[in-house]
């Protein structure tokens, strides 16, 4: 279940806050960032991508002494297929409509867990589609192309 | 009488029929997904929260209100009968509810769960109607620099009690706080961080943040874990719990009340910490600390007494000072503002009727939860047993067709899909999310704050320490983060989270 090397949670937490608050601080620096008195609009967010970054180095030296916790191992699987559900409804809600949509994100998102099978997904569709439909569209008057063509 | 003027304000409107109906839809869906596991109120909230921006902002407030209390009481009935906390504020009822139920006790367990909870929610309600107004009062003095120094003991205090690493959870709290910043700035109009984006100038949807954050990424934590769902049936007979059960229920739901109502008004408390202080306690004044563990009413009255309460009081400081507590809290604040209506103490003068409503509708809610608790528990046992993988499927497209919802408007789906493999990642590296929220939805409340305290005072910091106020919330802040830097503190704080994995 886990990694084996101790402190990679920190390490990887580490880089990532470092990272994340050097690119805030950098960029905050295109605004003016004016004096303490009349703050321009780079001054709050510079300061704190720059707290960040520090608090990111102290997590990665924490991470290398060993001292860190454990990661948990990501199912890389499930990542991809739930967010390619979620796109591939966006994609295809304006593109052809509700119906393809929902049909679409139901398919590949049950083809992530260990229990897909074309009857329970033409079933799940189909239950879906109807209450969408008659939650969302008829009770609160939502405007979704149930066929966008 | 001023207090009995404001709950017949309350009371008629939650009174209405509208009202009503979404109280009862709220606490309804709350109990339904307290029981699930694996589907928590923060999810849901996250997932209903498009729909309420359609109705008022009082019905949609009291809707989601219902969710989170529900959940409380829903998530018990799931430890109780299979050993499986429904909601992480119910992992101590696991201990002794469901050793109860082996004994064939279930009925009174359950009954227990829901007498306890009722009578601690009834408490909170009128606790909450008696101090916010005086906390508001307080609020009223508060200028910019107060309230800077306040949302850093907020943020510092609700950090600290979250689970997880301290400096990971301020690590999140300082990226929810950047994420929050993104689009126009209010004091000179540029647009920040929008890399030329035209959807990005009013900033990063809060819904798709939520969900990719919790309703995604527990989705994909969730999907490949496989429990079983055993299920102690309790025969609607034996409901009724004994004379000597009630009597040793009685103290510990009283304590509980009390641990609970204290502990939720911290920032960062609410009902989890609140049932294992409850858990702690009990078992210390207990004259018999030997049965805990194995049925003993009062490991179960107790906490469940508190959890309810901490749910309850941790709305004060989200209805007076603007403040969210939790992650729940911070959804609330979200929906306000959809709405313009600046969380803090201004609502309670220009808004009554939602203050007051929602009070008045958090005690007509607990009374509907006993009802729907006791009598449906067939019903609720069968919900139980659903497959995980009818579940996230369902999850998935009512949040999709939500978000679209909000503006007519993809955008946010594809913001909610980058959001769900940021929270992997954060997953992946034990940084708990619910920090990121509350930056995220104070992120520009604390800079407005803190850029007016320093225009105030030319440039001068040490205003922050001319406040007396100001001076007592950041040493408390400071204090904390001392604290939590000992190395025994550090332990204790430990042992008690990993009583909760």
């Amino acid at each position: 279940m886990f990694s084996k090397s101790s402190g990679r949670a920190d390490l990887e937490a580490g880089l990532f806050f470092t990272g994340f608050g050097v690119l805030t601080a950098v960029l905050s620096l295109q605004y003016p960032l004016g004096t303490i008195a009349m703050m321009g609009p780079g001054m709050f967010p510079f300061m704190l991508g720059t707290i960040l970054a520090i608090l990111g180095l102290v997590m990665l030296l924490s991470g290398l002494s060993g001292m860190g916790e454990e990661s948990r191992s990501l199912p890389l699987v499930p990542i991809i297929l739930i967010s390619l559900s979620i796109l591939a409804f966006a994609v295809l809600l304006v593109r052809v409509g509700l119906a393809a949509a929902i049909v679409a994100q139901v398919f590949i998102a049950l083809w992530a867990s260990e229990h897909f099978s074309w009857r329970r997904a033409v079933a799940l569709s189909l239950g879906l589609l109807a209450f969408c439909y008659v939650v969302f569209v008829y009770f609160l008057g939502i405007s979704v192309p149930l066929l966008a063509v | 009488m001023d207090l009995l003027t404001n709950l017949d304000i309350g009371f008629q409107a939650a009174l209405s029929l509208h009202n009503l109906t979404f109280c009862f839809i709220g606490v309804l869906v709350g109990t339904a997904i307290g029981m699930l596991p694996g589907l928590g109120p923060l999810a849901t909230i996250a997932m209903l929260l498009p729909l309420t921006y359609a109705l008022e902002p009082v019905s949609g407030l009291i809707m989601i209100a219902g969710i989170y209390y529900g959940a409380q009481y829903g998530g018990s009935t799931t430890a109780i009968l299979v050993n499986l906390p429904g909601e992480s504020s119910s992992v101590v009822s696991c201990l002794d509810g469901h050793q109860m139920a082996r004994k064939g006790r279930a009925g009174a367990a359950l009954a227990i769960a829901a007498l306890g909870s009722f009578f601690a929610g009834t408490v909170a309600t009128l606790l909450i109607a008696a101090f916010s107004p005086v906390l508001a009062e307080v609020a009223f003095l508060f200028g910019p620099v107060e309230y800077f120094a306040m949302m850093v003991l907020g943020l510092t205090a609700a950090t600290l009690l979250a689970h997880g690493s301290f400096i990971k959870g301020v690590a999140m709290v300082l990226t929810g706080l950047i994420l929050g910043l993104v689009g126009a700035d209010v004091n000179s109009g540029t647009y920040r961080f929008t890399f030329g984006s035209f959807s990005l100038t009013e900033g990063i949807e809060f819904v798709a943040v939520a969900m990719g954050l919790f309703a995604f990424t527990d989705i994909v934590s969730n999907i490949r874990s496989n429990q079983s769902r055993e299920v102690t049936s309790p025969s609607l007979r034996n409901l009724m719990m004994s004379a000597k059960e009630f009597r040793q229920a009685v103290f510990p739901v009283i304590r509980g009340t009390a641990i609970g109502s204290l502990l939720g008004l911290l920032p960062g408390g609410g009902a989890m910490i609140s049932s294992f202080a409850s858990y702690a306690v009990e078992k210390r004044v207990s004259k018999h600390p030997e049965e805990f563990g194995q049925g003993a009413i009062a490991g179960l009255a107790g906490p469940e007494a508190a959890n309810n309460a901490g749910a309850q009081t941790s709305f004060i400081p989200m209805l007076t000072l603007g403040i969210p507590s939790n992650g729940v809290m911070a959804l609330m604040i979200g929906a306000l503002m959809v709405h313009n209506i600046a969380p803090g103490p201004f609502v309670m003068v220009s808004n009554p009727e939602i203050f007051w409503g929602l009070i008045a509708s958090m005690w007509i809610g607990n009374a509907m939860l006993v009802v729907l608790n006791l009598p449906l528990i067939p019903l609720w046992v069968r919900l139980i047993q659903v497959n995980y993988w009818v579940l996230f499927p369902i999850i998935l497209v009512v949040c999709c067709v939500g978000l679209f919802s909000i503006n007519n408007n993809v955008v946010p789906i594809y913001f909610a899909a980058g959001f769900t493999v940021l929270g992997c990642l954060f997953w992946r590296m034990r940084a708990e999310a619910a920090p990121l929220l509350l930056g995220f939805i104070l992120g520009p409340l604390m800079e407005e704050h803190f850029r007016r305290s320093l225009l105030l005072s030319r440039g001068d910091l040490s205003i922050f320490w001319h406040s007396p106020l100001s001076v007592a919330m950041l040493s408390i802040a400071a204090a904390m983060c001392l604290v939590i830097l000992l190395p025994q503190i550090r332990k204790g704080r430990k042992v008690a989270f990993e009583e909760e994995a």
